[in-house]
């Protein structure tokens, strides 16, 4: 599902030159439940993001869903992200402005579909999480592990085939983490999506697939 | 996607105040501002309906000691006949002193059936005043010696008084009354109207009575047209002349042509002040615009970065920020536009319908184009906003 290749990631200054991915190469399978750990810098969420596509590797290829997406223009890249990615923030990124349903609706706008067709699949992915109760709300009024299955049912919502999740646990307490990581497992068990995962937590990694550890950018496991 | 931007900046009602009231107060001062260059704008493209190229005006204080109507008439008839015998003067007319651009105006009221119409400018001339001014004759006729021996007092009116008092109807041969119905005066003619006070100002209602021999003792006023060739040596041989055939007075000689451009003037001037004011806050406007558009981004940085990780493209979030800065603009357009329609309503200023809605209309459009100029490039600031460096600093 994704194939990375020789993957590096150089962030330059006038002065510094720092290598953040050194030389990555990983391929995950369609369906896997991947977990990527390693201490603070050592270029995990990098490593996510090229894989979102929110960032450009320096150097290698990138292979998604079978299409290479190195040579994608903004638009190709933006509307590739919107159907075949779904992402999960350790900080939720909620719009707090706007209603619960209202930021699960945020990925379909950027497609076409009426309005009453994104309310149907924006009220699906809320009632997945167990939030159908809550979306009239606003993320302010909700517990971090409430906001976290609000960005989850805004992750799958598109119904995307890869779900992006960077330290999806991270600002939640055991009892909200487990919970979250019980819907991604869900989500990947049932649903069959690829899903891709930064963590801190040896606990949250091990129930993963596979595990994938990280040192100074480079792969060591 | 409308329906979402509207719910967003709707939730944020608050936070939006302050740019909602900017654009409010900047809209109501375009506003007034449009309201007055249009009021102009559509006086200036009026036709004068005079010709005042090469006429001229002389004022004069009456040194006669006998107030007999008679010995005024033959001495000012003297008058008269000396300045006509000059090659370059082509006609004469003795005038009370409201003549045009002159900044002296004398109103009254007429009646008819009943409808009551004030303030009407007041002219007082003589049978040849149409010629030396060139003014047109809608319909009817101008006064001629007959009027001065029949019984009835005839008036000639405007073509603004004539729309005000009869609507399309015939005018002419109609009776007004005047001073309480205790006048009665018959319209013999319409003449096109003659923005007298400026080509920026409306004519207004008018009407012009014949000046009887009796006028002569405090009238002060001879309009003359003179020839293209009468040029300051002539007129220095006629002041001289003035001065010898009207002893003891004060004469003074005035060109219209000076006078309609000093009498613009007071408009103009008035109008730059108030356009380099305006301009001046519109300045001060955009960049209090920009300032919080600004602001905003950098506030909403995390969200810019989501909405690309979601699917936004670069154009798509700039779209967006341009697209929230006119529909803020909307709003306090919707709420200036009320109290700006109170005007045309409520017929403030007597100013007609048409001035306020062009205003309005101009307004609006250039409010937008104010947003849109102020908000496009801190919508690509925003576009350029790399999605994963905004989602680390969240």
């Amino acid at each position: 599902m994704i194939r990375l290749q020789n993957i590096e990631k150089v962030y330059r200054t006038d002065t510094v030159e720092t290598l953040a991915i050194n030389g990555i190469s990983l391929d995950i399978a369609k369906g896997e439940f991947l977990s990527i750990m390693g201490p603070s810098g050592c270029g995990k969420s990098t490593l996510l993001n090229i894989m979102g596509l929110l960032d450009e590797p320096s150097k290698g290829s990138i292979k998604i869903a079978d299409q290479d997406i190195t040579r994608f223009s903004d638009q190709q890249l933006a509307k590739f992200r919107n159907q075949k990615l779904g992402f999960i923030f350790q900080s939720y990124h909620l719009i707090n402005d706007l209603q619960v349903l209202d930021n699960v609706e945020l990925p379909l706008l950027y497609r076409a579909g009426s309005a009453k067709e994104r309310r149907e699949l924006a009220t699906e992915a809320l009632a997945k999480v167990g939030l159908s109760n809550r979306i009239k709300h606003f993320p302010t009024q909700l517990s971090g592990g409430q906001r976290q299955r609000v960005a989850i049912a805004r992750a799958i919502v598109g119904r995307p085939q890869i779900i992006l999740a960077d330290e999806p646990t991270g600002n939640l307490d055991s009892a909200m983490g487990n919970e979250i990581m019980d819907i991604l497992i869900n989500l990947n068990k049932n649903d069959g999506t690829t899903i891709v995962m930064v963590t801190h937590d040896e606990n949250m990694a091990h129930k993963t697939h596979r595990l994938v550890r990280l040192f100074d950018g480079s792969q060591v496991q | 996607m409308f329906k979402h931007l509207f719910k967003l900046i709707w939730n944020k009602r608050k936070q939006n105040f302050l740019f909602l009231s900017e654009i409010l107060v900047s809209f109501m001062v375009i506003f007034a501002v449009f309201s007055l260059l249009v009021f102009y704008y559509l006086n200036y493209i009026k036709p004068n309906g005079i010709e005042y190229e090469k006429v001229w005006s002389i004022q004069y204080s009456n040194p006669l000691k006998t107030s007999n109507v008679d010995s005024l008439e033959t001495f000012y008839e003297n008058v008269r006949r000396t300045i006509k015998a000059l090659p370059q003067v082509q006609e004469l007319s003795f005038s009370v002193s409201n003549y045009p651009y002159s900044n002296s105006h004398s109103t009254t009221g007429f009646t008819y059936k009943g409808k009551e119409l004030s303030p009407i400018d007041n002219y007082m001339i003589e049978d040849d005043y149409h010629k030396v001014l060139g003014m047109r004759l809608l319909s009817g006729r101008w006064f001629n010696k007959e009027d001065k021996i029949g019984k009835k007092r005839n008036v000639v009116i405007n073509s603004t008084l004539k729309q005000a008092m009869f609507g399309d109807a015939e005018a002419v041969g109609a009776v007004v009354g005047a001073d309480n119905e205790k006048e009665t005066w018959k319209v013999i003619g319409v003449v096109a109207d003659v923005k007298a006070s400026g080509d920026f100002l409306p004519a207004g209602k008018g009407f012009y009575k014949r000046l009887d021999s009796g006028a002569f003792g405090w009238i002060g006023t001879i309009l003359i047209k003179v020839s293209p060739d009468a040029d300051a040596a002539f007129e220095s041989r006629l002041h001289k002349l003035l001065a010898r055939t009207i002893q003891n007075s004060n004469l003074e000689i005035q060109h219209l042509e000076d006078m309609r451009d000093s009498t613009n003037e007071d408009t103009i001037i008035p109008m730059i002040i108030c356009i380099t004011v305006a301009g001046f806050l519109i300045i001060n406007v955009a960049l209090g615009l920009f300032g919080v558009l600004w602001y905003n981004i950098s506030q909403r940085r995390g969200e810019i970065g989501l909405r690309r990780a979601l699917g936004a493209t670069g154009s798509s979030v700039s779209f967006q920020l341009v697209s929230e800065s006119l529909m803020l603009a909307t709003l306090s357009i919707i709420v200036g536009s009320f109290f700006a329609l109170q005007f045309p309503l409520l017929n403030v200023f007597n100013v007609p319908t048409a001035v306020y809605i062009i205003a309005l209309l101009l307004s609006i459009a250039f409010i937008y184009l104010l947003v849109i100029f102020c908000s496009l490039y801190p919508g690509k600031q925003a576009a350029a906003i790399h999605p994963a460096i905004a989602l680390h600093e969240e």
